[in-house]
């Protein structure tokens, strides 16, 4: 059974003023496999985000349902939900959505602050996501006092602090430059690697073509999987990606060996 | 980290405006407590004043004749020699319910007699109750002891020639209770005896001058008086005091009447009762104000939190939807409240006291006091913890209640 199933999904957001609503979304139905790195493509406007954050249980759709690991997620209460998202999910959000009064390790330990875990033991985890997203050095710096770059990790550090098996990202690289945007870009595939479930929403052919599979959603409807290209939307070993990685990137990590893919940046 | 540790962390970010809130509840509380304590203090100081006063019920025979006035009490039947009360009545007024509560009970009889050619007022008391009644009396001389033993109110002492100026050395006046602040009597006994009602009697003591009905008045033994009067057993008076802060002076009244249906009880008009009623005007004036600078505080929360919410929409989002509950939103903001309104309670509470200490002059003569009560910290705390939870309930729900996906796109 797959992790993630998206049935018949439709959203209409009601708008204030008019009866008739704005449809964003159109009977759309995916599934993820347990592990897969998924991206989602497609013009502005067509309801990526609003897809993301239906399947990030605080987005009622206005049809369908979205069932994660077996569980009806809009069928649960208010507050079960919350609990589902500290406890599955992993959300990066497209402008970060950093506490800019709180440093890096206290956003990054964020997500803990309504569990029952002892203060040491949340400190310790925050240093370690923040070791692996590579601001250990810059634990105590405020939001503002960080790179865009960093930003980016720090809000990917939060999104995995509480170790959720699905991490949904809305453009992570968008604002990035394509170095920046390869280093975050990398950190996916390291967590994808590690066994997280990953869902990306990106406007770089390049950060897609690293995911095992690529939708593609136009006016808020899915195209079919077969109309897409094979080699954009799924990846193939032995493509000699190291070589065209940045070499920062390969520095980093040794885990990149093990993926593979078409190199960066057409 | 947890919740409370981002409320504080939102209070710290928001310095103006938490310092803003605390300043709002503090006012209102320290003008609650100041009023509060300044009421308290000055009712407490009329309850001592009344203490002193001594009698506070007097209980009179009923008597449609014209009434001679004694101290502001009237008094029936002196000019018609209708004495209806006796000692009987006395035992009465001590079989009543609250008899435990009554401290002095001093019976009179009064009668208007010759004293050297003027008429004045005789008054025949036991003199062990009188005294104990009459605390402020300062007397120069003895107490008297033998049945023909006077009293003598100041002014006829004066008319009749009993006393003479001291000469040099001032001659102080036997302080009877606590302190008086009299004026020093200066004067001593000039002569021995003296005619009343035509038989001979000793001059035993003069009463300093009080200003008081008693200045112009005699007063010997009741018995002897009851003798000279030819009124044997038979009383005009009986004073009574309650001496209590809060005494139910109205239920004991009530009481005496039933016990006593042929007289007339009645508490005592005086001037302390219109400083009574003054201070109960002020307690609920206090009231009124302090609620409404108190509503005003809430109002300023509630305004104060509803645009810190507006403005803390997105934040709010995030935190739902890094899986945040609603309860946990909730709890933030009023942890937040909480520690604003506490901050405020104490400091309201420091000022208030301080307020009302430099005010209480202005109120009272000397000798009223405010005290630092732990409970009225305690009461100022809490009213101002739920004057600011209270106020902040319905924007923390309207907090709780933002949708997760919306807040956060909010701008
Ligand atoms: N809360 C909302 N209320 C009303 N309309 C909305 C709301 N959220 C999104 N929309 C509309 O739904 C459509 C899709 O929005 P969405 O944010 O999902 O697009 P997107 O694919 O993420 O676009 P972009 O690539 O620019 O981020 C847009 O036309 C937008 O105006
Ligand atoms: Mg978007």
């Amino acid at each position: 059974m797959s992790f993630v199933v998206v049935e018949n999904v439709g959203k209409t957001y009601s708008d204030r003023g008019s009866r008739t609503g704005a449809t964003v979304l159109r009977n759309v139905s995916a599934r993820l496999g347990e592990g897969e790195f998924v991206c989602l493509m497609g013009p502005s406007g067509s309801g990526k985000s609003t897809l993301l954050t239906i399947l990030g249980a605080m987005n009622h759709p206005s049809e369908g349902k979205v069932v994660i690991d077996g569980i009806d997620v809009y069928a649960l209460s208010d507050e079960r939900r919350a609990d589902f998202r500290s406890e599955y999910l992993g959300f990066v959000f497209q402008q970060h959505h950093l506490m800019p009064y709180l440093n890096a390790i206290e956003n990054a330990m964020l997500p803990l602050a309504t569990l029952r875990l002892g203060a040491a033991e949340k400190r310790r985890r925050a240093l370690a996501v923040l070791e692996k997203v590579g601001l250990a050095g810059k634990a105590s710096r405020l939001p503002n006092q960080l790179s865009g770059g960093e930003q980016g990790r720090l809000a990917i550090a939060r999104a995995i602090v509480n170790d959720p098996p699905l991490v949904l990202a809305d453009e992570p690289t968008g604002t990035l430059d394509t170095k920046t945007g390869g280093e975050i870009m990398k950190l996916f595939l390291d967590l994808n690697a590690r066994g997280q479930t990953i869902f990306m929403v990106t406007h770089n052919p390049a950060n897609a073509r690293l995911a095992h599979r690529t939708l593609h959603i136009r006016d808020g409807a899915l195209a079919p999987e077969s109309d897409c290209p094979r080699e954009q939307t799924s990846r193939t070993p032995a493509d000699g990606l190291d070589s065209e990685l940045p070499a920062l990137m390969i520095d980093r990590s040794g885990d990149f060996d093990s993926l593979s893919g078409k190199p960066f940046g057409d | 980290m947890r919740i409370g540790t981002i409320a504080f962390a939102n209070l710290k970010r928001r310095k103006g405006k938490a310092l803003f809130l605390v300043a709002g509840i503090g006012i209102g509380i320290g003008t609650a407590v100041a009023l509060l304590s300044l009421s308290g203090s000055l009712r407490e100081e009329i309850g001592s004043q009344l203490d002193r006063f001594g009698a506070n019920i007097v209980v009179t025979p009923h008597s449609d004749s014209l009434s001679l006035e004694y101290g502001g009490i009237s008094v029936a039947g002196v000019a018609f020699d209708e004495h209806r009360l006796t000692g009987e009545d006395v035992a009465g007024v001590l079989r009543i319910p609250y008899r435990k509560r009554l401290s002095v009970i001093a019976p009179k009889l009064l009668g208007a007699v010759e004293v050297e050619g003027r008429k004045t007022l005789l008054a025949g008391v036991d003199f062990s109750s009188e005294l104990r009644l009459k605390r402020w009396w300062r007397l120069t001389g003895g107490k008297p002891e033998a049945a023909d033993d006077v009293l003598l109110g100041y002014d006829v002492a004066r008319a009749v020639s009993a006393i003479e100026p001291l000469p040099g050395a001032a001659g102080r006046g036997r302080p009877n209770g606590e302190h008086h602040p009299a004026s020093e009597e200066r004067f001593r006994i000039a002569r021995e005896r003296l005619i009343v009602a035509g038989r001979e009697h000793r001059i035993a003591g003069v009463i300093g001058q009080t200003g008081g009905a008693e200045d112009r008045m005699v007063f010997a033994s009741l018995g002897h008086v009851q003798d000279l009067l030819g009124k044997p057993g038979q009383l005009s008076v009986i004073e009574i005091s309650a001496l209590c802060k809060d005494c139910p002076i109205e239920d004991i009244v009530a009481q005496i009447r039933k016990e006593l249906p042929h007289a007339r009880a009645s508490a005592i008009q005086q001037s302390v009762r219109a400083r009574t009623e003054a201070v109960d005007r002020l307690t609920r004036f206090s009231a009124v104000v302090s609620a409404v600078v108190l509503a005003i505080g809430a109002l300023m929360v509630f305004t104060t939190m509803m645009s810190s919410v507006v403005e803390r929409t997105r934040e709010i989002g995030v935190l739902r939807a890094i899986g945040f509950r609603r309860t946990h939103i909730i709890k933030g903001l009023m942890i937040e409240v909480a520690v604003i309104s506490v901050a405020g309670g104490v400091l309201g509470w420091a000022a208030g006291l301080l307020a009302s200490r430099l005010a209480l002059p202005y109120f009272t003569e000397a000798g009223a006091q405010i005290e630092v009560r732990a409970s009225l910290a305690l009461f100022a705390v809490a009213v101002a913890l739920s004057t600011g939870m209270v106020s902040s309930v319905y924007p923390a729900i309207r907090a709780s209640r933002l949708d997760p996906s919306e807040a956060v796109r909010h701008v």
